[in-house]
């Protein structure tokens, strides 16, 4: 029996969502810090890749088309916080300065509350380093589709993570 | 009966003790990435979402068997 155009649409999405839910959904708890707006968030970003699945050219593969939809996402909810409550990240410099290694490992005790005090440490991290190591921590993503999605060159997406790692690390122990 | 209690006893202080060696283990990552990449593996994504874009999506696409079903093997919420 031959499948309608609706059927393969509805095939081509559960198969979209089965594959990407995890990613972009955590994408979007760790940038937005909140598991109701992350849920949100993931549901909104789905459901315009629904809408706009047939406008997608191929270009990009599917998971950085759907990570540019929640980046765009994210940053509009974000931002408009900031509006409404003057929060402002710390300046780039005081992580220049920051104490840790980056090649020292990353040592937790209590790995239940690993997740709480990863999002502490995201959410001290300037948006930049935060995304930055989002999106790295992707394996499907190389260097290039990273910097394609946050505007850097692959060299410049190198440069930073030394910085983001080294931002993180500092802070991450500063948590314990 | 005492021996029981006893073995018991021994039982218990020894599950409690490997209980809290696995509770402090000392779980190493070489870099963030490496732990935000453990932290996504154990982050289960709310069944919910998959519910509410079905009711997002469904008068667009009406197909036979809706995809969340298929994803969640046809369990209603």
């Amino acid at each position: 029996m031959e499948e309608s155009p609706a059927d393969l649409a509805s095939a081509e999405f559960s198969s979209l969502y089965a594959e990407n839910s995890r990613a972009i959904y955590y994408l979007a708890l760790r940038f937005l810090g909140d598991p109701q707006k992350a849920e949100d968030a993931t549901h909104d970003v789905f459901l315009k890749a629904f809408r706009k699945l047939d406008q997608f050219r191929g270009e990009a593969s599917l998971r950085t088309w759907l990570y540019r939809i929640a980046i765009n996402h994210c940053q509009n909810l974000r931002q408009a916080w900031h509006d409404r409550h003057m929060f402002s990240n710390a300046d780039d410099a005081v992580w220049e300065n920051a104490a840790a290694k980056t090649d020292s490992p990353l040592r937790v005790l209590e790995i239940k509350e690993l997740g709480q005090r990863i999002q502490k440490t995201l959410a001290g991290l300037p948006d930049e380093y935060r995304l930055l190591l989002l999106l790295v921590a992707d394996e499907e993503l190389s260097y290039e589709q990273v910097g394609a999605l946050v505007g850097q060159s692959p060299d410049a997406v190198r440069g930073k993570l030394h910085r983001a790692r080294k931002a993180f690390a500092a802070l991450f122990e500063k948590n314990a | 009966m005492k021996h029981q209690t006893k073995l018991s006893q021994e039982q218990q202080q020894q599950h409690a003790a490997e209980h809290q060696t696995q509770q402090q283990a000392v779980r190493e990552f070489a870099n963030a990435e490496e732990m935000l990449r453990y932290d996504a593996a154990h982050t289960t994504v709310p069944p919910g979402i998959a519910q509410r874009l079905q009711k997002s999506t469904g008068g667009a696409t009406e197909p036979k068997t809706s995809w969340w079903k298929r994803l969640f093997g046809g369990t209603n919420p």
